[in-house]
């Protein structure tokens, strides 16, 4: 076993393992909008550990180009791809869970309602949300 | 059992947990995220299989694989609300 493949052993365990955190927290989150941020900052730096690690066992000049193209890809889309989703969550109310401390719904950050709510898209002052499809998103789980 | 095999057994267990939560997440925004790591999972894996078998276009199909997963993503995003912006 080469230093490479050592290398890219660990690089490949390392990126599994920021994977399967990010599996469970999609798993034992409670709420929607939690699950979407474990998944978004973990999906992107577990990837671009594993194609660099499965590189590193079968490196050639042509793949380290590829692999270089995927990687700065994945890091500068991944976020976007998943923030995107948080933000068609919150358009369409997805419930939010066990709501505190609130800095959306007044600057002075006093105690919000202590059980779940809507998010407060008042608060953000859009002007028009999507209302429509919330019939399927009343559930709470 | 070399790293490879440890690293493809991980990523199908987090594909698996994705799986899970597809089907049993209450909001569609659960299913949208859990589709969105199915992504992830899927290009992580086509590199390690495709190193482990020893293909020659491994690469090449991750770097399609990543484009269409950041597109996935988004389209899931549109959808979550039915099309509009």
């Amino acid at each position: 076993m080469t230093a490479l493949t050592l290398a890219g052993d660990v690089l490949v365990i390392a990126g599994a393992l920021v994977f399967a955190t990010a599996a469970l927290g999609l798993l034992r989150f409670p709420d929607a909008y939690t699950r979407i941020s474990a998944v978004g900052t973990a999906g992107g730096l577990g990837i671009v550990l594993v194609i660099t690690g499965a590189f590193l066992h079968r490196p050639s000049v042509p793949a380290a180009v590829m692999v270089v193209l995927a990687v700065l890809l994945q890091l500068t889309t991944s976020a976007v791809g998943s923030m995107a989703i948080a933000r068609s969550a919150l358009l369409v109310r997805t419930p939010l869970s066990r709501l505190r401390f609130s800095e959306l719904h007044d600057e002075s950050g006093a105690e919000a309602e202590p059980d779940g709510g809507e998010p407060p898209l008042e608060a953000l002052r859009l002007e028009e949300t999507i209302a429509d499809p919330g019939e399927h998103s009343e559930r709470t789980g | 059992m070399t790293g490879l095999d440890i690293g493809i057994l991980l990523l199908v267990a987090a594909c698996l947990a994705a799986t899970v939560r597809m089907l049993a997440g209450p909001s569609e925004a659960d299913r949208a995220i859990a589709g969105d790591l199915l992504l992830f999972g899927v290009v992580g894996l086509i590199a390690l299989v495709g190193v482990r078998i020893g293909s020659g276009y491994t690469f090449d199909i991750v770097l399609v694989a990543s484009v269409v997963g950041f597109l996935g993503a988004l389209s899931l995003a549109r959808a979550l609300t039915r099309g509009k912006r």
